[in-house]
């Protein structure tokens, strides 16, 4: 299914180095003319690097907005020159610093290895908040928190000197540790997106609703990937302090909050690749200008500033995704290097508990949406579910999969009561679903749809045999189309997808929504063969709503008819199609 | 009892700003869904076209309208120039956009005249006080506050009682119905736009008034507070970008008074932003809902 | 009045639409019927400029009005009263007739307002309720009421009794013959469909965005397999 985990690590180790190799040769090339102002950018380069790849982490991989990260950057910052200043240069800056840390004194390793921690402690608390909320709340939560941190830092005299910053932090000598902890910085982006949390923060970026419903928990992947983003952003505070030898609030203001914001999405926030892209255009962008508004040239003060808002506009006018938009080393990489592993030998697992919803009852303010209504799918069973237009076919499947809540009734997976549960828990219990607008992860490949899937099913759905990606798109006839990104398939395989990516978390049954909604008559007969043999590939039993009355025919065991809220009619399709009842429910009575 | 009413009326002076900056925020988030970051810039339009015309001795009068006017032509323009392209793209986008403005704006100051502050006379009677009993009030809170409750009022008319408003209104909740109506899209938004640059013309003659410089950063100081009232009173919610507005302006007022002595004033900010990042955190949405149901 | 000819609407990777083709001449009820998802909302909005073609023209009187956007179709007298009504909740009921009346010079609109007022005696009765206060058959009069704000020649009806208990089905169906009876041209896209070919002059089946039978009303109404064209058996 994935590769073992040294392997995403050689990878992800590969794509590091072919981009640091390449920053490199370009610095050397760039320093070799040119005295130590060079040098001085390339140091600049180097700490922009790291900051824009800390933000990288968490923007890129949650779409969450943040502002704030630069404030933990800030707190690493002071805490490593809180402990790295030698005690008597200290004692005179900073005469009343509590909780004895005048007598504190650390190499720069120790003190480094305190900065990213301290980060972290305050970043756990901001964290939570920051996943639990989500959207445009988190981003001025993380906002306020840039604020209250700049505030402290230039109010807390005896800890911080206030707003005229600390000074005397010893100096890294030379650039090597600079460049390590780029490197470092550049391998954790790359590894976290190959890890199974970067994937489950990815798929929470792409569908709010879509992730859940594979059982990924959006709090518990917000988090983590906050977490590591924190940690890089820790060590870049820490090693700016210690490159430029001094830390004030300057350096972290909403200015520079906003810099290091542009320069992560002019390239593409996505990627890594378009990280680094993006720092290095407007690292060396906001140089080149500064030095053409020199005096001596076009005159022109702040050049570098118009530089900087012109690339942002005209990037969020044409190309809003980023230079970059998705490319991506490590994705080519993996592409590259892919080994096709058949599963072999995988048996379909038998199944015993069937999904029965029982008396349901759906109000939405004075509106009864569902009145009694409930059906039972066996395990192995396809179920049909059909009604005209508002009679609460998809209500019903929200209110088993856990998106609404009914007011009274049950729903039970075997002896398991899903009534009262989240849609994560739902998916986890063994429920996987299609929806009517069709969610996929859009910016995700075939493959990657899919094998998030997979993964989640590793995760939450242990005891249950490997699944079979390759399998499951082959099913679906997607095989050549596997590396294609999801917004670019046509129409119908698009649903085909959206049906294999539910089948990979491996579940007792597939709820499944319109799944031929818009497909012409061939494409609805082809559906009947996917969703048998995947049905059957990972032994789920299907419920089905869709408007095709002969798809409905074809694939049905049993059908339930539905209409304004209650169950008029059930029996097998024939039954049903002959039931003048159902005639009537679709299309009224006449006069 | 004195200081109460003094706080009071401090407050409020403030908080009328910030609600009138903050409703026209709201407004320009009811018919296009983007937070603009760029609409406090056009405090800094109003305050160089007030400084430019001041070296040629005009009357205070005059400027307040030129204030007024420059900010309601600015703000169609930066719609029609950037905003408009980027209409149906994501939230994300379109405040990056507003961003980028906002970057641009402040280096364009730069460039254009100086990056230093340049003062200009103010009106001479600004820093006067009237004292009753024994309470002293600064004229510029009565004046700020008198002039906010007739721009709301004013407000209010206009979007009850003129066609205009009604059309802005009904494309706020739900715009293809508005369009169906036959209200044209591009007019109704620039309307909308124009009427913003309008709110925030009003705050900028009250902030240029009490302290008459014209620097690049100007906006960015009322900006960040603009745009929190209006996401905590609930965006697209009149009535709540103005309580937003005044609730926050009571708050740091209020917060300054009651901190113990000796606390650095910038550290009521702190404090400030902390009670909105819990605000967040409990209700995410704001404090008025304005309900959007998303369809599965 | 309208002529709709091999319309193709796309939404993203779907086609909505197949080349679909219709005509409602003057004075007409033309019932447009079938399954969910057959494109039948997509056509009125495609008709009444809210999505934009790929393919094919829509005529009315003869003026091609492919492509233009909604307030162009109003002005051309169209107007589209749409699936759910759409009515502004926030607005008072005045103010979203006022609101629909913005084509309109100013003794015109209000002179309609007045019409309006006469002919939903219970809208007059809720003139200054916000709209959200409405029920369901309110909020349906509203809708319509509003369209008539312009005056259109050409009335668009999406699934007008969508959600309105039997009672207001009856009002609903009434008030389409009235609007008949003004001389204006409607094309009603129903759920009752045997109901609304039985009142139609004439009838389309449209199932997933094709055109799978027409007729004169009364005799699609009557067609014992009028149920397999719907829900689409095959033979």
């Amino acid at each position: 299914m994935t590769d073992p985990w040294w392997v995403r690590v050689a990878r992800s180790a590969t794509a590091t180095a072919m981009m640091s190799i390449a920053l490199f040769v370009l610095a050397i090339v760039y320093t070799s003319t040119g005295g130590s102002a060079r040098e001085l950018l390339i140091k600049e380069l180097l700490i922009n690097l790291m900051l824009v790849l800390g933000l990288q982490v968490f923007m890129g991989n949650t779409g969450i907005l943040s502002f704030g990260h630069l404030a933990f950057a800030q707190v690493a910052a002071y805490a490593v020159a809180i402990c790295a200043i030698p005690i008597a240069t200290k004692s005179q800056q900073l005469p009343d610093l509590p909780f004895g840390l005048g007598d504190v004194h650390l190499g720069s390793l120790t003190a480094t290895l305190v900065g990213v921690l301290v980060a972290l402690a305050l970043g756990a608390i901001v964290g939570i908040a920051v996943a639990r909320t989500g959207g445009l709340a988190a981003a001025m939560i993380t906002l306020a928190v840039l604020f209250v941190v700049d505030q402290v830092v230039k109010n807390w005299q005896e800890l911080t000197k206030g707003a005229g910053g600390l000074s005397g932090v010893p100096i890294l000598k030379g650039t090597l540790w600079l460049w390590l902890a780029a490197v470092l910085a550049m391998f954790v982006a790359h590894w976290f997106g190959e890890t199974r949390a970067g994937r489950f923060a990815v798929a929470t970026r792409e569908d709010e609703i879509a992730a859940p419903s594979l059982g990924i928990g959006m709090f518990g992947a917000r988090l983590t990937a906050w977490t590591v983003s924190i940690a890089v952003i820790g060590l870049a505070g820490s090693l700016r302090v210690q490159t430029i030898g001094s830390t004030n609030p300057r350096q972290y203001t909403l200015d520079a909050a906003v810099l290091v914001l542009a320069m992560l999405v002019v390239g593409g926030m996505r990627t890594v690749t378009g990280a680094v892209v993006g720092t290095v255009v407007i690292t060396v962008g906001n140089e080149t200008f500064r030095q053409l508004g020199d005096p001596q040239r076009l005159d022109i003060e702040r050049f570098p500033d118009l530089f900087l808002g012109a690339a942002l506009l005209l990037v969020m006018l044409l190309r809003p995704g980023g230079l970059l938009g998705d490319i991506e080393l490590a994705r080519w990489l993996r592409r590259v290097t892919r080994r096709s592993r058949p599963v072999t030998g995988r048996v379909a697992p038998e199944r015993s508990a069937p999904l029965v919803a029982d008396d349901i009852e759906v109000r939405f303010g004075g509106f009864t949406a569902l009145d009694g209504a409930g059906l039972r799918v066996q395990p192995g069973e396809v179920v049909g579910l059909i009604g005209p237009n508002g009679a609460g076919k998809t209500t019903l499947f929200n209110v088993v999969t856990g998106l609404v809540e009914s007011r009274s009734g049950v729903v039970r997976l075997g002896d398991h009561d899903l009534s009262r549960s989240r849609p994560h828990d739902v998916a986890r219990a063994g429920l996987a679903r299609t929806f009517q607008n069709l969610r996929l992860f859009a910016n995700l490949s075939v493959r990657e749809n899919v094998t998030i899937a997979a993964l989640a099913a590793g995760r939450y759905r242990r005891g249950e045999p490997p699944v079979d990606v390759d399998g499951l798109i082959a099913a679906a006839g997607l095989t050549e189309l596997s590396d294609r990104q999801a917004r670019t398939l046509d129409y119908g395989n698009q649903r085909r997808l959206e049906l294999a990516r539910a089948a990979a978390l491996s579940p007792e049954f597939l709820l499944l929504d319109e799944p031929t909604s818009g497909m012409s008559d061939d494409e609805s007969a082809a559906m009947v063969v996917q969703v048998r043999t995947t049905a059957a590939s990972v032994g789920a039993g299907v419920l089905v709503i869709d408007h095709d009355l002969a798809f409905i025919t074809r694939i049905s065991d049993h059908v339930v008819v539905l209409s304004e809220g209650v169950v008029i009619a059930e029996g097998t399709p024939d039954e049903v199609r002959r039931s003048p009842a159902v005639a009537t429910a679709y299309l009224g009575s006449g006069a | 009892m004195t200081t109460l009413l003094q706080n009071l009326v401090d407050g409020l002076g403030r908080g009328s700003t910030y609600a009138l900056l903050a409703l026209g925020i709201s407004l320009i988030f009811g018919v296009m869904h983007l937070v603009n970051f760029a609409h406090a810039e056009l405090i800094t339009v109003g305050a160089y076209v007030a400084y430019g015309l001041s070296t040629r001795d005009v009357n205070w009068w005059v400027l307040v309208v030129a204030i007024v006017v420059s900010s309601v032509a600015a703000s169609i323009a930066i719609e029609r120039v950037a905003f408009r392209w980027v209409r149906d793209a994501s939230p994300f986008t379109m405040l990056l956009t507003s961003f980028a403005i906002e970057r641009l704006s402040h280096a364009l100051w730069q460039v254009l005249v100086s990056p230093k502050k340049k003062s200009f006379p103010g009106p001479g009677w600004a820093f006067d006080t009237w004292t009753i009993g024994s309470v002293r009030f600064e004229i510029m809170d009565l004046l700020t506050i008198a002039v906010t409750v007739g721009v709301l009022v004013l407000t209010a008319l206009v979007f009850r009682r003129t066609l205009f408003g009604i059309a802005v209104r009904g494309a706020a909740e739900d715009f293809d119905a508005a369009r169906l109506m036959g209200v044209r899209a591009n007019r109704v938004i620039a309307g909308a736009f124009a009427y913003a640059g309008f709110l925030a013309g009003v705050a900028a003659v009250m902030i240029l008034m009490r302290s008459p410089t014209a620097e690049p950063t100007l906006g960015a100081d009322w900006l960040l507070k603009a745009v929190v009232a209006a996401i905590i009173g609930g965006l697209g919610s009149f009535s709540g970008a103005v309580i937003g507005g005044l609730a926050l302006g009571l708050a740091e007022v209020f917060l300054r008074s009651y901190l113990p002595d000796g606390t650095p004033q910038r550290l009521t900010d702190a404090f400030v932003f902390s009670l909105i990042a819990l605000l967040f955190i409990v209700r995410p949405a704001g404090l008025f809902r304005v309900a959007t149901a998303e369809r599965v | 009045m309208l002529e709709v000819d091999g319309l193709t609407t796309r939404y993203g990777a779907i086609t909505a639409l197949h080349a679909v083709s219709l005509r409602v001449d003057v004075g007409e009820i033309v019932a447009l019927v079938g399954p969910n998802g057959a494109g039948k909302t997509t056509l009125l909005n495609t008709v009444a400029g809210l999505l934009r073609p790929a393919g094919g023209t829509v005529r009315l009187d003869g003026d091609d009005v492919t492509g233009r956007d909604p307030a162009a179709l109003v002005r051309a007298g169209a107007a589209l009263v749409p699936e759910r009504r759409r009515i502004f909740r926030d607005l008072t009921v005045e103010e979203n007739l006022r609101l629909a009346g913005i084509t309109a010079s100013k003794p015109d609109r209000r002179r309609r307002l007045d019409e309006v007022r006469d002919l939903f005696g219970v809208l007059a009765q809720r003139w200054s309720t916000s709209a959200g206060y409405l029920s369901g058959g309110e909020a349906q009069q509203l809708a319509v009421a509003r369209a008539l704000m312009s005056d259109p020649r050409l009335l668009l009806l999406d699934e007008p009794t969508l959600g309105l208990a039997p009672t207001l089905v009856d009002m609903i169906f009434d008030l389409l013959e009235q609007l008949r009876a003004q001389g204006r041209t409607v094309l009603v896209v129903e759920q009752s469909a045997r109901r609304a070919l039985q009142l139609a002059d004439r009838g389309y089946v449209l199932r997933t965005g094709r055109v799978v039978a027409e007729g004169a009303g009364a005799d699609l109404a009557e067609r014992a397999d009028l149920f397999a064209a719907f829900v689409g058996i095959g033979e």
